[in-house]
């Protein structure tokens, strides 16, 4: 894969393949609450979470539904905003970032990738792909398409490039969501259970895909209820009642 | 439910004419749709109902233009959707056409703001100055004003849903498609966007929805089902409730048309077996004719009901008679005594559902001594 060529460094992008500095976190959460406020009062979803992820983990966010796992991805991100504590992703406070700060920051570092793909159905695979590009300038012109033409490749979906997303299978289709996270050569890619609707066969691919991003550098939080996948990640946060627990007794196998 | 009324083809916003389409697969050539003729006009509530595999999926993208048929035309909004270059079609679908999807399909990394300015960006219909403008005004009215700068992923399935159909507006199309659109969602959430659909019929535009779900496909004022890649006849679906999709297709293909004058008799008991009828227009009165001489009419039956000899033959007392009103014409579906018969005899399923329904009805006849007003001949 060639994708470190086409590194963009600016002054608040994080580093990647090459420059990682791997004994440093490049995650870190520090004592992190969030309460839902409900009609039932307020629902604790993440109850006090310290966690250190390094650079070039593909880390596992495994338990039940309702555990938090979406709720701690989406605070990563900056999705949504945390009640009480830190996040740090290399030198920025995510916590401390307003609306538009936050917009900037995740067009730069962060690459997502949702279960249900969210392709645009009406624009072709390439088009996706460029969408990104085109809202944060990072690529312009031809050079954007020749990029988003490469990520596809990478990919191994170069040939449908002119499709329409209904028009190849569901597996295609997550690592279309897959090239368009790449966009904007991201070194931290949130993944909230990527392959929930694929087979286990295209699910293995989606790993084979995380693994080679990993071995680049880049860094991959995965949410996924499926605990059989734990094998896959090298690295695993169990959540249980919004707490980071050990594994659990009961062995998957 | 009164059944659509016939569409004038000229004024229609979407015309099906004789669109097959046919998949390669390795187990040879898969027919997803088999002649298909259909017409939707401005302002209708459609629903498109099949089970999975019936072919509805593959209908709706014909007329979305995501799909090709392998014959037949579609046009929508005055433009054969199918000759069209790629760009060509991306600017039309981006003035004609809203589409809403079952997982939403918001773009990730943008507010719902920006996602409901996306298609704008794309058309050049509204300036860059207004669109900012329109899509809060959109998000105001499915309910969004103050989640616009959130993401996507920070909403409930049923906001995605909302900002997506938001978003689907956003070049005020005439027509908006929706797949399966409340086939995520809790029940609040789907009546919620249900509603919506509503006051978007009521504003005059085209809403069509496609899915497996009867309860969803009832809130639409016309309902097209189809089965195996045809359609079924619309009023037979209406008249015959009580048979499953592949004994209406049956029903619809033995069908044939038949006229009457205003007063015409339809069929009587003692004129021999009459097979089935299923009114499409016009008005035709049951009659009760007594050994007497005297007649007198039980019921009248409208558009959307039928009849079949199985009520005739078990009405002992008397001639059972239909006949067409005086002042106007009938327009009736027909399945002949041979091919009715044929069609119970393939199916005891249908014929117990439509034997029971009979029964029913012909209690109803004994007990009645005054003809009544009642409506015990509607389903």
């Amino acid at each position: 894969m060639m994708m470190t060529q086409n590194l963009i460094t600016t002054p608040n992008k994080l580093p990647v393949a090459g420059q990682a500095q791997p004994d440093r976190p490049l995650i870190r959460l520090r004592q992190v609450t969030k309460n839902y406020r409900t009609a039932a009062g307020d629902f604790p979803a993440l109850r006090g979470i310290d966690l250190d992820l390094y650079p070039g983990e593909l880390v596992g966010v495994l338990g039940k539904s309702g555990a938090g796992k979406t709720t701690l991805v989406n605070l990563i991100s900056g999705v949504d905003h945390l009640t009480s504590g830190e996040i740090w992703v290399g030198d920025t406070a995510v916590h401390q970032l307003n609306e538009n700060q936050a917009a900037q920051w995740r067009s730069r570092n962060l690459g997502v990738v949702y279960q249900s793909f969210q392709l645009m159905p009406t624009l072709s695979l390439l088009d996706n792909v460029l969408l990104p590009m085109d809202f944060t300038g990072l690529y312009r012109g031809k050079s954007s398409a020749r990029h988003a033409l490469e990520i596809l490749r990478q990919m191994e979906l170069e040939e449908h490039a002119g499709k329409l997303p209904s028009n190849i299978s569901g597996g295609q289709q997550q690592r279309v969501a897959i090239a368009r996270a790449l966009a904007n050569d991201p070194p931290v890619i949130v993944a909230d259970e990527p392959t929930g609707r694929l087979d286990s066969i295209t699910a293995e691919t989606i790993f084979e895909i995380f693994e080679g991003l990993v071995h680049q550098g880049r860094t991959i939080i995965m949410v996924t209820h499926d605990a059989s996948f734990a094998r896959r990640f090298t690295r695993l946060v169990w959540l249980a009642d919004g707490q980071v627990v050990d594994e659990p007794q009961f062995q998957i196998d | 439910m009164a059944p659509a009324a016939k569409i004038d083809l000229s004024c229609a916003l979407i015309q099906i004419e004789n669109v097959s389409k046919t998949f390669k697969t390795p187990a040879g050539d898969f027919p997803a749709l088999k002649d298909i003729n259909l017409c939707f006009g401005q302002a209708e509530y459609a629903s498109i109902m099949g089970k999975s595999g019936s072919g509805k999926s593959t209908l709706i993208n014909m007329i979305t233009g995501i799909d090709h048929p392998s014959s037949g035309t579609v046009r929508v909004a005055d433009h054969d959707v199918h000759h069209m270059n790629e760009s060509q079609l991306a600017d039309w679908r981006g003035r004609n056409l809203g589409i809403v999807f079952q997982f939403f399909q918001l773009l990730p990394m943008l507010s719902v703001l920006e996602n409901t300015m996306l298609p704008m960006d794309f058309c050049n219909q509204y300036a860059p100055a207004e669109r900012e403008n329109r899509a809060r005004l959109l998000l105001d009215m499915v309910g969004l004003g103050a989640e616009a700068n959130k993401l996507p992923a920070a909403l409930s399935g049923g906001q995605q849903q909302l900002a997506a159909i938001a978003r689907a507006l956003a070049n005020d199309p005439p027509l908006l498609v929706a797949d399966e659109p409340t086939g995520n969602l809790d029940s609040r959430s789907s009546t919620r966007i249900l509603d919506l659909f509503d006051e978007l019929v009521s504003q005059n535009k085209t809403v069509i929805i496609v899915t497996h779900d009867s309860s969803l496909a009832e809130r639409a004022s016309r309902r097209v089902l189809i089965s195996d890649g045809m359609l079924i006849d619309e009023t037979m679906a209406d008249a015959l409730p009580m048979l499953g999709h592949p004994q209406l297709l049956r029903l619809s293909q033995l069908a044939v048309n038949r006229s009457y004058e205003p007063g015409a008799i339809l069929a009587r008991h003692d004129n021999g077996k009459t097979g089935l009828f299923v009114i499409t227009q016009g008005q035709v009165e049951a009659l009760r004719i007594f050994r007497s001489g005297e007649s007198e009419v039980c019921e009248r039956l409208g558009p959307g009901t039928y009849f079949s000899e199985l009520e005739l033959e078990q009405d002992e007392r008397s001639v059972l008679a239909f006949r067409a009103v005086s002042d106007v014409p009938v327009e009736a579906q027909w399945v002949s005594h041979e091919a009715f018969y044929h069609f119970l005899g393939e199916s005891n399923a249908a014929e117990n559902a439509l034997r029971k329904a009979a029964t029913e009805r012909f209690g109803h006849i004994h007990r009645q001594v005054q003809p009544r007003k009642s409506f015990w001949w509607r389903r």
